[in-house]
């Protein structure tokens, strides 16, 4: 016999579980796994790549503060500080994945999301989204990103992360946020 | 002890006597005892507890039979199938969590296709806020619900407000015109005093129980009553012990769902929710034939269990999500179980240090197939190892059933934090429900939830309509 206690910290809420629980009794998080892993790819398409911008294609104020991110698909927006770096993607508590726009929500498995699927920065006054590598790809209005490769987008653009599309509008000054 | 291929671990025997197995050790068990739990033995640290089976277990020796261990039912009627989250636990002195789910349904052969005459009640609540196009939705309906019924059952209509009139006494449907003309005539007018249509419908009812096996009340309402809820519900609880059933439709958003869950609970019977006045034939026709052709009634569950475990939880999930006031020993009635399946999780908590093959539970499912009593009687046994076990694949069906218990208990926390003025923890709720849901593939209700989680949380109420969308939504998930 052994003397074991194999309590399940909840990575969500850190609640304690008992052993051999499957859903947090705090706040049900799927614990053997945080629920769907896998992102199912779409279907081979052929896309163009996306050129790089140069600087004279994106003229925002050194001030930018945030950024409006609106799903299209469900209306959602969603406020993010240009404070730090921004995860999208679909939470995973399990193999600690929280990303700061979470997805699933939106559909985002159905979409075709991946967990860890893309990341948004302010540098120097632009905003850069970084695909990192995901199922079905990242697309700046249509054309097709570069993996691991940071592209800048602008005040209106549609960043699409799978076949969900987020419209961006970009605050600068004193107006954000989360 | 019987293992499948799946993993399902299961002794199945048809009677129980009233003896005591001191180890719980099947193999030991399968030599000539019949078996039964002894609720005061306890194992000794480090020590097996003697594997004697004290024989014979029951003072009628007929009735006693060996135990089989194939897995199959030897009862004609019934049948369960139970999977566990776990065949093989690590044997610990510390507390840890097994699920099992058991499905109960009828054999094949015993699925009559014959649908019992019904003995019927309408209680329609005809106050001011259902004039109009709701009380005329409701006409057409009933007048529909009429047209379905069988020479050989009975109806009778009762017509509530701040009082109650019998519009149609209890009458062989046969009498069509009688019976459509009280329904043609009811008019709105008054408050809403369910109690006073309840009992009245119930009086009806009960004249002719005696000739029918499905006595059923049926309440409609799309209000609240005021100051006679718990007078209601103690008449539900009588009526449940006399096998006469009550069921509620909502309709709309302004009724008390607490209030007409806790009757249909109480009363053996299911709350529905009309969103949409136009589709209540169509619940009506569907709540009618489940119960008309039911071929098996009085169902009662019991369950026990030895000392080493503990019953956390006890749901319903299939053919609705509802929680279950186990207590153990006792019988818990559970109405009528149509030709589908009945299906229940449990959620269980064992503590067991020695290892060995254990039974940590012993279920008991009765119920009568016509003028048939049927039972059946399972153990349901771990085995518990002195090693780390090998891990398993959690079986889908189970997963998916209590994914959805997940859920279902994520919103009914909610709304009681909520009753209690936490908003913020209503609200996280909703939101910690919503990603469940989402997960499960069930985006509709996912949005519902989430769009009620951010109204509560900028307005601190949520919508009527909304609350009822989550609650009867997620009640009735389907299991996959």
């Amino acid at each position: 016999m052994m003397e074991k206690s194999g309590s399940i910290v909840c990575p969500s809420c850190q609640y304690v579980n008992l052993p051999g629980t499957l859903f947090c009794l705090r706040c049900g998080t799927y614990l053997p796994s945080g629920g769907p892993l896998r992102t199912e790819p779409f279907e081979e398409q052929q896309l163009e790549r996306a050129a790089r911008y140069g600087p004279d294609l994106a003229e925002l104020d050194a001030r930018t503060t945030g950024i409006e991110v609106e799903v299209l698909e469900t209306n959602r927006k969603v406020l993010l500080s240009a404070d730090s770096e921004i995860l999208v993607g679909r939470l995973d508590a399990a193999h600690g994945v929280f990303p700061e726009l979470d997805l699933t929500s939106d559909g985002g498995l159905e979409q075709g999301i991946s967990r860890r699927h893309a990341r948004m920065y302010a540098h120097e006054g632009k905003w850069y989204i970084e695909d990192l590598d995901s199922t079905n790809g990242t697309f700046i209005n249509d054309e097709l990103l570069a993996s691991y490769v940071p592209m800048i987008f602008s005040d209106g653009d549609v960043l699409t992360l799978g076949s969900l599309r987020l419209r961006v509008k970009v605050y600068c000054g004193e107006s954000s946020l989360r | 002890m019987a293992e499948n291929n799946d993993g399902i671990t299961s002794v199945t025997y048809s009677e129980v006597g009233t003896g005591s197995v001191t180890r719980a050790s099947f193999g030991a068990m399968c030599e000539g005892c019949s078996g039964a739990i002894d609720d005061s033995a306890k194992p000794k640290g480090g020590d097996l507890v003697e594997a004697g089976c004290s024989a014979p277990v029951t003072a009628d020796p007929a009735v006693a039979r060996p135990l089989d261990l194939t897995g199959s039912d030897s009862g004609p009627s019934l049948q369960c199938a139970v999977t566990l989250s776990a065949s093989s636990l690590l044997a610990m002195n510390s507390p840890q969590m097994l699920y099992a789910l058991c499905e109960f349904s009828l054999r094949r052969a015993s699925v009559s296709a014959d649908r019992m005459p019904l003995n019927l009640a309408l209680v329609v609540d005809c106050s001011t806020s259902m004039q109009g196009a709701r009380i005329g939705y409701l006409k057409a309906a009933l007048l529909d619900l009429l047209d379905g019924l069988q020479a050989g059952d009975r109806l009778s209509v009762i017509a509530y407000s701040d009082r109650a009139t019998v519009a149609a006494e209890s009458t062989f449907v046969t009498e069509k015109r009688k019976l459509a003309g009280a329904i043609a005539n009811l008019t709105t007018g008054g408050g809403t005093e369910i109690y006073q249509g309840l009992v009245a419908g119930l009086r009806q009812v009960r004249r002719y129980a005696r000739d029918f096996r499905r006595n059923h009340v049926i309440l409609l309402t799309d209000g609240r009553t005021y100051g006679d809820e718990e007078a209601c519900l103690a008449e539900a609880r009588t009526a449940r012990r006399e096998d006469v059933s009550i069921s509620a439709l909502g309709i709309g958003n302004d009724w008390n769902d607490v209030f007409l869950d806790a009757l249909a609970r109480q009363g053996g019977g299911i709350c529905r929710f009309v969103k949409d006045p136009s589709k209540t034939s169509e619940l009506l026709a569907l709540h009618i034939r489940g119960i008309a052709h039911a071929p098996l009634s009085e169902v009662a569950l019991s369950v026990r269990l030895p000392a080493w475990a503990r019953l956390q939880s006890a749901f319903r999930v299939e053919p609705f999500l509802e929680t279950l006031e186990l207590v153990q020993g006792e019988p818990y009635s559970m109405g009528v179980l149509d030709s589908g399946t009945l299906s229940l999780v449990f959620e269980l908590i064992v503590q067991q240090p020695v290892a060995g093959d254990w039974r940590f539970a012993h279920l008991v499912f009765e119920g009568r197939i016509g003028e048939e009593q049927v039972s059946l009687r399972r153990d349901l046994g771990v085995r518990m190892t002195e090693g780390d076990p090998m891990p398993g694949t959690l079986p889908a069906r189970l997963l998916s059933a209590v994914a959805r218990l997940n859920v279902f208990r994520l919103q009914e926390r909610a709304w009681q934090k909520l009753e209690l003025g936490d908003v913020v923890e209503a609200s996280w709720l909703l939101e910690s429900a919503a990603s469940r849901l989402s997960e499960m593939g069930e985006s509709d209700l996912a949005h519902e939830t989430m769009a009620e989680a951010r109204r509560l949380e900028s307005d601190g109420v949520p919508s009527l309509r909304g609350q009822k969308e989550i609650r009867y939504g997620t009640r009735f998930l389907p299991l996959r």
